[in-house]
């Protein structure tokens, strides 16, 4: 009940449509009482006739016409009353899952990265649509339903009391015996439709990553082993779609023969009660008019049923996601960046572990305003937690990072972030323009901007693609090489004019002549900002004010290109590496430019 | 690239038409013993169903009047039995039909994703990816009613109408014609909301694939959204999205319930019209006992028609996913094996290029007359500028797309010639895309060879360094990984894919900027690790980085369309060609 509940709490706003939607369903209902008795008025007075003192049969002509006016009128309003209240509920239907959807989205959107580690893409997918339509469904037609039931039922016993209390007795004295079998089935199908609902996010999950992962298939060519994999999760589904029809299928027969009970005992105790002459045949025939309201009720209890359990189902997953609270949030009185903004950072003895591994150790360096840092280490050494953390995607325990000598954590989160930009090592590019990619970060980015950002980005290709910056690029853009990725991402980072701007490995894909245009162009920016430049190549950092160099979870080395050669650390053993000054004897120039 | 993105309705290829519904009879059609058997059951059930209400009567009007009590109690039984048969054909034909139903999108669902597997890479760079999903699970959920219970009770609705009507026009012909006379008002109806409905319907499909596709995207993309603070404008977006799918169901939904209405109505016209047209215009003709009769057949004349509107309205929404779902069914498989291609034998690696064309849309030549020839177990270095065509030679290679012209030999045989699957598993490629799949980390590397023993895994791991840092996860190779690889920094995930790919046992190995992240100390050891492994094997290789170039056998400069140079690195260096260009610019 808690999901009725939380439904109820949610749907403000279209509460009066989905009363007034009851309302108008429980008027059609009710109405459909008139229309019998409309006709048999023209059956007693027209047709059959009634007899006079004189005891002539008399036909009472004038009836005719009214009274068969009147049930198209009656049935004109009814139809009305229906098509509103299906409208209606609809509407709040409709109402709800768009609310609930973009305070969904909303959420989700500010969930911390372990949020996603949680929860699979399909998954999410699954709560979002299939699961929100549930709900849509309960809402336009569940609850709605089972209103008009109730009604029905309680009003057709009613009358049946007051008509005749004896044999109403007769009629309802099996609707105990449905509930039980109701209840009990209720029960016994709930943990169905939970699997039935889980194996469907399963296909969902499957069939998404097998679309995401297309290239990976074809070039191990495992479409096959995909297939079988994807056939097993198909099976599944397929087989507890069966198995929750069956089980239905078990209760259906006692479900439905003691709904059909009413038309046996109008028979049955009927005809004894008129022998007995307990009724009469005026009785009875209204007797059979009200079985309907009585049994349709119970006929459809069972198909309510089910998609009660299917909506319980849905709405605990959906419930789950909007339950969900970040763990990294806005300080309600958080700091805003100003134009005062410095932007000094500090890492001060920072220690970080993920998952129970330690991924950083006691690392503290500084980078002034203005500066351009480098970070060179192993793989897996933690440069991307740096960053990370510095953005506030994950928090630290233990040690601090300051942001001009206040701690990350005190900033507005917002601000905090909208001073960065950043190419991340794994490009995510989306299905829209190059413009629209470019100028992701903001409304304010004009054509210009975007321009100018791609420019220096080395963005050159543009004029190859058949639209210029209007050519759609795919998700992941993999339309585009690794290279022209990468520069995309780079323009991207560089249109919001950052005050700190971190490139994550981003020219690893970029050909070296291109490299240097654009270490080139980041040293002519307009506009102040402090450079983080995470890369493996010497060539990408040796012109950095500082280098720092990160290997087994702690800062080995930090200082600048020559400092650091002087040093002969891992560094060094690097620039041997890659310059391979032993081989062709061909020392590299190392002089500061 | 792409055609489509999150916000712009696709085209639809074709409209449904008779070829569609021939298709989605081929699914019905393996079921049809099935479906008849519940056909007949049906059949049986609502005949059975008129014992009921001919008893009553008896009773009612016979029985009690002579106060026969036993003939009660005999026909009570009677109908009970009635009943109970009745619920029994119908619980059977559920049972039948649960399995047809089910089965029917099982089908359908398989064959849309094998063939999605056929498809090319263009298929899936073309369209934003939440499109192609919705359509495997949504949408073929949303069409499997319509194909099972739907057709039965539409073949049930037809019969109950025919045999009702000829009642009708037996017991009178003029009434009947009153009863009948609501037809054409109806048909006039759904021909004028018909349009509306389709193209409402319609609608739906295609804002609901749109808000879809923005949805994917937003949750695969959302670390870019937050670093880059959007939240607030992909927000409106999204509500964008979410507003136009409301806006069309309400659409579907103001149509849809028209029809559903007007036919109560119409039915009651027409009753009305035979009380007063049968009493007032037709008597003494008409006797009452016919307008009785003729009452309560008109209602069950249009009780059947009623339902047929509700199945025409399910009719309309699920056509317009069929003609989606068969959309994609139809899509071409451009890369497929040829009708006598042969299996490749175990191939040593030669590898020829001969007077290769090619390129990915008509407009746009990517590489003119390229001929190349590698020996076996020779290692080749691509380099050039980017986007010059160093990834499409090697996409080449795999036939991931197929020539304009010229030929790709490997050990002679020329691939277009071969089976896929004999030349790409032969071949380990490992993409600059390191995708990882949800997982173990075992179930990752496995993936290259899904009979690999603990030892392989071990083995390969420990040749890329992957085993050094699984080693330090708590779960080591049974770690779970997700789609992201969060747990797994870039440089981490390429080692894990080098993994997968050299336990595939590749006899030619294509490395496309494979190790650009990883660091330069890790990836000497990488290579000396894999030396061994690579002896004898062909590999081409994408990188930047001029240690990795340096050391190999042969180094070709891809640019304008074509190998600008090729030789070793003293011979290139020596040239003082584009190469030295590149390698100078590089140290200085």
């Amino acid at each position: 009940m808690l999901q009725i509940k939380w439904v109820w709490k949610n749907l403000k706003g279209m509460r009066a449509q989905f009363i007034t939607g009851i309302a108008l369903s429980l008027v059609y209902a009710l109405m459909s009482i008139i229309n019998p008795h409309l006709s048999s008025l023209i059956v007693d007075n027209v047709i059959v006739g009634t007899v006079n003192e004189a005891g002539e049969t008399v036909r009472n002509m004038d009836y005719l016409v009214p009274v068969a006016l009147s049930m198209i009128g009656v049935t004109f309003a009814m139809q009305v009353a229906n098509y509103f209240g299906i409208v209606l509920s609809d509407t709040a239907g409709q109402g709800f899952i768009y609310n609930m959807r973009k305070r969904l989205y909303q959420n989700m959107q500010n969930q911390e990265m372990s949020f996603f580690d949680l929860y699979r893409t399909g998954d999410l997918m699954t709560r979002l649509t299939g699961d929100l339509d549930m709900v849509r469904h309960a809402i336009a037609y569940i609850f709605r339903q089972l209103l008009v039931c109730v009604v029905l039922f309680l009003s057709g016993s009613i009358a049946a009391f007051v008509i005749n209390p004896r044999f109403a007795v007769c009629l309802v004295i099996v609707t105990p015996i449905i509930f039980l079998l109701s209840s009990t089935y209720f029960k016994k199908i709930r943990p169905c439709y939970v699997q039935v609902r889980n194996s469907l996010s399963d296909l969902n999950t499957c069939a998404q990553e097998n679309i995401e992962g297309n290239r990976v298939i074809k070039a191990f060519a495992s479409e096959k082993f995909e297939n079988d994999q994807f056939r097993a999760k198909n099976k599944a589904f397929y087989d507890i779609n069966l198995e929750t029809n069956l089980v239905w299928l078990k209760f259906y027969p006692y479900i439905e023969f003691f709904a059909q009970y009413m038309s046996i005992a109008i028979l049955f105790a009927g005809g004894i009660f008129l022998i007995k002459g307990w009724m009469t045949a005026g009785e009875l025939s209204a007797f059979s008019m009200l079985t309907w309201t009585i049994s349709d009720p119970l006929r459809t209890l069972g198909v309510l049923l089910n998609d009660f359990q299917r909506f319980f189902a849905s709405t605990d997953k959906i419930m789950e996601v909007y339950y969900q609270c970040p763990t990294i949030q806005n300080k309600d009185d958080g700091l805003i960046l100003d134009k005062d903004f410095e932007g000094h950072i500090r890492f001060e003895d920072v220690t970080f572990r993920f998952k129970g591994e330690t991924v950083l150790e006691n690392v503290t360096f500084d980078i002034e305003p203005g500066q351009t840092v480098a970070i060179m280490g192993e793989t897996g050494s933690g440069k991307t937690t740096l960053i990370n953390l510095l953005e506030r995607f994950y928090d630290v325990k233990e040690g601090r990072i300051t942001m001009d000598g206040i701690n990350v954590k005190r900033w507005n989160l917002q601000s905090l972030r909208s001073k960065f930009g950043v190419a991340t090592q794994d490009i995510f590019l989306f299905s829209d323009t190059v413009e629209g990619n470019i100028a992701y970060g903001g409304d304010f980015i004009s054509m210009e901007q975007v321009k100018k950002s791609s420019e220096t980005a080395q963005v050159d290709f543009i004029g190859r693609l058949p639209n210029g910056y209007d050519t759609i690029i795919g998700e992941r853009g993999v339309g585009l090489s690794g290279g022209q990725r990468q520069r995309i991402a780079l323009a991207r980072a560089l249109a919001i004019k950052p005050r700190i701007l971190v490139l994550d490995d981003t020219t690893s894909a970029v050909d070296m002549e291109t490299e240097e245009l654009i270490q080139r162009g980041l040293n002519s920016l307009d506009f102040p900002c402090t450079k983080i430049i995470i890369a493996q190549r010497i060539s990408s950092v040796k012109n950095a004010d500082k280098i720092i160099v990160l290997r087994n979870k702690h800062v080995e080395e930090i200082g600048t290109h020559s400092e650091l050669l002087a040093n002969k650390g891992y560094y060094y053993e690097i620039n041997c590496i890659q310059n391979g000054s032993d081989e062709d004897g061909e020392e590299a120039d190392y002089g500061q430019k | 690239m792409a055609r489509n993105k999150f916000d712009i309705d696709e085209k639809l290829e074709s409209e449904f038409s008779f070829k569609h519904f021939k298709k989605a009879m081929k699914y019905v059609r393996s079921y049809k013993w099935k479906m008849l058997l519940s056909l007949v059951l049906s059949i049986f059930a609502s005949v059975v169903s008129l014992i009921g209400p001919m008893i009553t009567e008896h009773v009612l009007d016979v029985s009690v009047i002579n106060k026969n009590m036993t003939e009660v109690v005999v026909l009570s039984l009677v109908y009970i039995a009635s009943i109970l048969t009745m619920i029994f054909l119908v619980t059977l034909r559920s049972r039948i039909m649960t399995k047809v139903g089910q089965g029917i999108i099982f089908d359908m669902r398989q064959d849309l994703y094998d063939h999605l597997q056929k498809l090319p890479f263009s298929y899936y760079d073309d369209r934003p990816h939440g499109k192609i999903l919705v359509r495997v699970v949504q949408y073929i959920n949303n069409v499997s009613d319509m194909l099972s219970n739907g057709i039965i009770t539409f073949v049930m609705e037809i019969l109950n109408l025919f045999f009702i009507g000829i009642f009708m026009f037996i017991l009178d012909a003029r009434l009947a014609w009153f009863v009948v006379a609501g037809l054409p008002v109806l048909t006039v109806i759904i021909f004028v909301i018909k349009p509306q409905q389709r193209r409402a319907w319609q609608d739906i499909s295609n804002k609901n694939s749109n808000m879809n596709a923005y949805l994917h995207e937003s949750i695969n993309g959302v670390k870019i959204t937050q670093i880059f603070t959007r939240q607030e404008k992909n927000y409106q977006i999204f509500a964008t999205q979410c507003n136009n799918v409301r806006k069309a169901w309400m659409r579907a939904v103001y149509t849809g319930n028209i029809l559903g209405v007007s036919v109560p109505m119409i039915s009651r016209i027409v009753t009305s019209m035979i009380y007063i047209g049968g009493i007032l215009w037709l008597t003494p003709a008409v006797t009452f006992g016919t307008i009785m009769g003729m009452t309560s057949y008109a209602q069950r004349f249009w009780q059947p028609i009623s339902s047929l509107a509700n199945i025409y309205n399910n009719f309309i929404n699920t056509i317009a996913y069929l003609e989606r779902i068969f959309e994609t069914l139809d899509e071409p498989v451009r890369i497929a094996d040829a009708p006598d291609a042969v299996e490749l034998p175990e191939i040593k690696g030669d590898v020829e290029f001969r007077n290769v064309v090619f390129s990915y849309d008509e407009s746009k030549i990517i590489l003119n007359d390229v001929s190349f020839k590698v020996k076996a177990g020779e290692s080749v270095a691509l380099v050039g500028p980017t986007g010059a065509g160093k990834s499409t030679i090697v996409n080449l290679l795999s036939r991931f797309y197929d020539l304009n012209s010229g030929q790709i030999l490997v050990d002679g045989y020329d691939i277009s010639k071969v089976t896929l699957h004999s030349l790409r598993s032969q071949m380990g490629i490992m993409l600059q895309d390191s995708f990882i799949f949800s997982g173990t980390v075992d179930y990752n590397i496995r993936y290259g060879k899904q009979d690999a023993t603990e030892e392989e895994i071990i083995a390969a791991s420990d040749a890329v360094h992957v085993s050094e840092f699984v080693k330090e996860m708590k779960d080591g190779y049974q770690t779970e990984l997700n789609e992201r690889g969060s747990r797994l920094s870039q440089g981490q995930k390429q080692l894990l894919s080098f993994a997968r790919t050299l336990i595939s046992n590749p006899k030619i190995l294509v490395l496309d900027e494979a190790t650009s992240s990883i660091d330069t100390k890790t990836e000497v050891y990488v290579q000396e690790g894999i030396a061994k492994l690579l002896e004898g094997r062909t590999s081409f290789i994408i990188a930047h980085r001029l240690s990795t170039i340096r050391g190999c056998d042969k180094i070709m400069y891809i640019d304008n369309q074509n190998i600008v140079e090729a030789g070793t690195h003293q011979e290139l260096m020596a040239k003082k060609g584009a190469y030295y260009a590149l390698y100078t610019a590089r140290s200085h």
